[in-house]
């Protein structure tokens, strides 16, 4: 590897995305590709060996999921690489999640050879390099995120105790009787408590009631 | 405070963006009123320095397009934070921006948190902060400043503030926030109203969930989690 030139491991499902990454990599001399790789399970080797400056991670990887749990899985390891982010999609969920994962760089897989690889240089170099429209679906989406955080704890906090409790038990499977049991109290008690419950969550049943609840972000998932 | 004539304006006044500018410092409020009431698409209803008589003002509001400008320097027991989740309840279809010199990502995501349609930064120029006011009126989310590259970060402040929601009861978040000002035992008992038993009861089960050892160690991350202020926020 020439010193002063960033290694970048480029990580994409489909030969055209990995393409275009290259070429534009490639036209940079301040770039060196070490490797190409299709899976998360590849990248997270390839990253583990080489210790690339920059991986560019296309989001379709692996079904979409793969790629920003690997980003997380370096991260846990404490292994320190910046990562640029290709997308053909504006869901601002996804942004918000790729740039809580670590991401420093967003690009839009359309935005041509010059963007990409601008955006590449200037990750390596320790920057942040996010499509202005990105990061307004990730603003869009933090609203949302903030919105859902202060619903949960308005819910949360009409319940007592008790039913906070109960809800936990019912997210865990079991049945008035048992719950009933767990807490010593009687089967219709629960079904009391319950029924409470499912109110002020505004659902009519146990599987609602959890989703809900997951949601708002009551309890843990 | 100064206030501007309401119902008495002409319609075609009314249809302007009407902003009312909630600030502590006198001189901040008069920079402000002066940069928005420049502009012919926008004009300052009013401003004011506490948060009750900003409750007032908005109260008498007859205009659609509302932004409250809350500065997050807003200190007291009826704070920036009291007054964007009370702003939230009482007035679902106002915008809310919060406002700050340099705030951090944690007191940017607690202001999130409370309700507020975004925060901008007093330090972006003119033209940006003017186009906020727009966009925050338009019902879009706003972060103006360098807070916009922070996005994780604030994202990170609020999920800590869900999780210490989850861990802790209501009574307990509230004895932990007045625990928070540096009051003994009985000083927080006597602000809430029980016993001083209950109160370190209420401690030891805190420091439990939490899984801390000392007080300090609990506001602590009461302060992380934007539970509390510690200090001023600006």
């Amino acid at each position: 590897m020439d010193t002063g030139s960033a290694s970048v491991v480029i990580a994409a499902a489909h030969g055209v995305v990995g393409e275009v990454v290259r070429r534009a990599c490639d036209a940079d001399p301040g770039l060196t590709v070490v490797a190409e790789v299709r899976d998360g399970a590849t990248l997270l080797d390839a990253c583990r060996t080489l210790r690339p400056d920059v991986i560019v991670l296309d989001d379709a990887l692996d079904a979409g999921e793969q790629g920003l749990d690997t980003l997380l899985a370096l991260r846990e390891e404490g292994i320190a690489v910046a990562a640029v982010v290709l997308t053909d999609r504006s869901d601002g969920a996804a942004v918000l999640r790729a740039l809580r994962s670590g991401a420093r760089g967003y690009v839009r897989k359309a935005a041509g050879l010059s963007r990409i690889g601008e955006t590449v240089r200037i990750v390596a170099e320790g920057g942040r390099a996010i499509d202005p429209e990105v990061e307004q679906a990730a603003v869009m989406a933090l609203g949302q995120f903030a919105r859902q955080a202060r619903e949960g704890s308005e819910v949360q906090a009409t319940l007592t105790p008790r039913e906070h409790e109960i809800l936990v038990l019912v997210s865990q499977g079991l049945t008035m009787q048992q719950a009933g049991r767990r807490l010593g109290i009687s089967p219709r008690t629960v079904e009391t408590h319950v029924a409470k419950l499912y109110r002020k969550l505004g659902v009519r049943t146990r599987v609602q009631a959890v989703g809900r609840a997951v949601q708002l972000g009551i309890i843990e998932p | 405070m100064a206030r501007r004539p309401l119902e008495t304006a002409p319609a075609r006044t009314r249809r302007r963006l009407g902003v009312v500018v909630v600030d502590p410092l006198p001189v901040v409020r008069a920079g402000l009123a002066m940069l928005i009431d420049d502009r012919p698409d926008m004009e300052v209803i009013a401003e004011t320095g506490t948060a009750e008589e900003a409750l007032e003002i908005v109260g008498r509001v007859r205009r659609s397009r509302v932004v409250v400008l809350v500065g997050l320097g807003l200190a007291g027991e009826r704070d920036a934070f009291w007054l964007i989740r009370t702003l939230r309840e009482r007035f679902p279809t106002h915008a809310i921006l919060g406002c700050g010199a340099n705030a951090d990502a944690t007191t940017i995501s607690r202001a999130l948190f409370m309700g507020a349609d975004g925060f901008v930064d007093k330090n972006i120029d003119a033209v940006e902060f003017l186009q906020s006011l727009r966009r925050a009126a338009d019902r879009e989310m706003v972060l103006a400043g360098p807070a916009s590259a922070a996005v994780d970060q604030i994202a990170d402040g609020i999920e800590r503030r869900r999780e210490l929601d989850i861990r802790l009861t209501t009574r307990e978040r509230e004895v932990l926030s007045v625990a928070a000002e540096g009051l003994t035992a009985r000083e927080i008992a006597s602000r809430l109203g029980v016993r001083e038993r209950t109160v370190t009861t209420h401690l030891a089960r805190i420091y439990g969930k939490l899984g801390v050892g000392s007080r300090l160690a609990a506001i602590r991350m009461a302060a992380r989690a934007g539970l509390v202020s510690v200090g001023a926020p600006e």
